[in-house]
């Protein structure tokens, strides 16, 4: 084929492509979340989100947002006689290390309960899923207290009525949510879902990946901590004594100052 | 201002790291304890997980314990012979209690015997404290107190090495403070504690040392016992969080120097009874903590 030939053919083409993405960043995203990381330095106490997008035309609108998958070690309280101490260790998997969800009303008031199974909507659906590993036989009540724990730490929350849907534009429900990220938030990869439901069921799923990540003197210490421990325990004992030292020759010479000016 | 604990995983008040430090500071100063015993169950009130709150408690240990030991010792009050004896001991029973825990671990049963240890030791040192200070106080200066040996203390003096300790005033068999050390390193290691608040009364009333005397010395101790657990912790473990040890030290350095210095200020009795009654109120809030059905019947693992 002719060179002029190829120009000729692959020139639509081109255009077509270009024409196609224009199109599409011109079109309202379905899920768009700001900070797209959230970055755990010296000071972190907690970050404001912004989670906004575009569902369809009658759609109610859930927010998840979901941490990676953790093992936990807890001890078992029990009764030996008059007293309650510790009798064996339970180990819980498959629990997410945050889970938060936001919707624009409360879930169970326009989704079915096979689809809040499903998605794990709520924590009596979330409890179904984790697995928990004990000799204990009251596994039911393991499973509450664990969530109780976890609500309690803040890192397990349903908030309803937390999505602002705003006026039908362009055939979609264009919708917001602001939130403050937990301050028990742990660095990994977490997972933003929005779901739309408009007659009882998730017609649809946007998913978009957050990242918590450590950085500076956290960073740091994290890694010395995990990767160079006899040199981090070394470190640990010099600043101590160092910073113990130091403050009693501080004040050591105050107090000498003083007494000498008397 | 809220501030990142990076092993903990979770940011807290700076403000309330500070002051929990500086409280503990001022009681180490005060009655050369560590405070471990107070700090531990502070911190996992705060949300701290226990295995970082117990690791980083010996790292801030090192710090508030060099601060009260140097103040400690330019008052004269570290005696440096008997410390060190007391030290190998302690070092020695610490290795035998780490065996004993392994065993009771095994016989699923440890748990059980370190929460009944500690109401128990507790409970009998800060009673016999309590009513024995309050007895010397209600005698009042004009009593003097006998320093006459006991029936114990006749027995003990004919034991072999014998020792002068003149800083302390007192002499005493090598093996006296030595197996001393090494029954409290025994209980520290079961109790997963620096042992100062039971060192503190075994070398008033068994080895006889001036109180103050005995709050140097065991503040000397617990500076090299306390490095050791963190160096420990930080390799076995990983659970040291160097910037909550920096934060309670931060505290615990200046609150243990105004303890040393409110420690010249009161007799020896008067620091008793305060100790006694610290050490009451620590004991009552345990059995307490034993007795009353829990809100949550799991807590998170790890820790004393």
């Amino acid at each position: 084929m002719k060179p002029c030939g190829l120009l000729l053919l692959t020139l639509p083409l081109l255009l077509f492509s270009l024409f196609t993405q224009a199109a599409a960043a011109l079109e309202p995203a379905k899920l768009k979340i700001t900070p797209s990381t959230v970055e755990l330095g010296t000071f972190y106490g907690g970050a404001r989100m912004h989670i906004a997008g575009m569902a369809g035309a009658g759609c109610k609108v859930i927010v998840v947002v979901r941490g990676p998958s953790a093992t936990e070690v807890f001890n078992k309280l029990g009764r030996v006689g008059p007293l309650w101490v510790n009798t064996g260790k339970v180990t819980i998997s498959a629990a997410p290390s945050l889970l938060l969800i936001f919707s624009s009303e409360p879930v169970n008031t326009f989704l079915i309960s096979a689809a809040i199974d499903r998605y794990q909507l709520n924590l009596g659906s979330l409890k179904k899923h984790i697995q928990i590993e004990t000799k204990a036989p009251d596994r039911d009540r393991v499973a509450d207290d664990f969530l109780a724990f976890k609500a309690h730490q803040g890192t397990y929350r349903i908030i309803p009525h937390s999505v602002q849907i705003g006026a039908p534009d362009q055939g979609g429900l264009p919708y917001n949510l602001d939130f403050e990220m937990p301050r028990a938030a742990t660095p990994g990869k977490y997972q933003v879902s929005v779901l739309e439901c408009p007659n009882g069921e998730v017609t649809d799923k946007s998913d978009v990946d957050l990242e918590v990540v450590e950085v500076g003197f956290p960073a740091l210490i994290s890694r010395l901590a995990k990767e160079r421990a006899s040199l981090y325990g070394i470190i640990s004992i010099l600043i101590a004594m160092v910073a113990g030292f130091g403050i009693d020759f501080i004040v050591f010479h105050i107090f000498k100052r003083k007494a000498a000016a008397h | 201002m809220w501030i990142l604990l990076p092993v903990a995983g979770m940011s807290i008040q700076l403000p309330v790291l500070v002051g929990v430090g500086a409280l503990v500071g001022f009681l180490s100063g005060m009655f050369g304890v560590s405070g471990g015993f107070l700090l531990t169950p502070i911190l996992m009130m705060i949300g701290i997980p226990p295995t970082v709150a117990a690791a980083s408690d010996s790292c801030q240990i090192v710090a508030g314990s060099s601060s009260g030991a140097a103040a400690h010792f330019r008052l004269g009050n570290v005696d440096l012979k008997i410390g060190s004896v007391l030290l190998l001991g302690g070092l020695a029973g610490a290795a035998v209690g780490v065996r004993i825990i392994k065993v009771l671990r095994a016989m699923g049963s440890a748990d059980f015997a370190i929460t009944v240890t500690y109401v128990v030791v507790l409970g009998t040192i800060g009673g016999y404290m309590f009513f024995e200070s309050l007895q010397n106080l209600r005698r009042g200066a004009l009593v003097p107190k006998s320093r006459r040996p006991t029936a114990e203390q006749g027995l003990l003096s004919r034991l072999p090495f014998q020792m002068n300790f003149p800083l302390s005033q007192v002499r005493h068999s090598v093996f006296v403070p030595f197996a001393l050390g090494g029954a409290v390193g025994i209980l520290a290691a079961i109790m997963g504690v620096g042992g100062g608040f039971i060192m503190l009364p075994m070398m008033v009333y068994l080895l006889r040392m001036p109180m103050h005397k005995a709050v140097g010395t065991s503040l000397f101790q617990i500076l090299f016992t306390s490095a050791g657990v963190t160096f420990l912790q930080a390799t076995t473990n990983h659970t040291v969080d160097l910037m909550l040890a920096i934060l309670l030290a931060a505290g615990s350095t200046i609150g243990a120097q105004i303890g040393a210095r409110i420690s010249r200020l009161l007799r020896g009795d008067q620091l008793k009874i305060l100790l006694a009654t610290v050490v009451l109120v620590v004991m009552v809030k345990m059995a307490l903590g034993l007795l009353m059905t829990p809100t949550l019947q799991i807590t998170p693992a790890g820790g004393h």
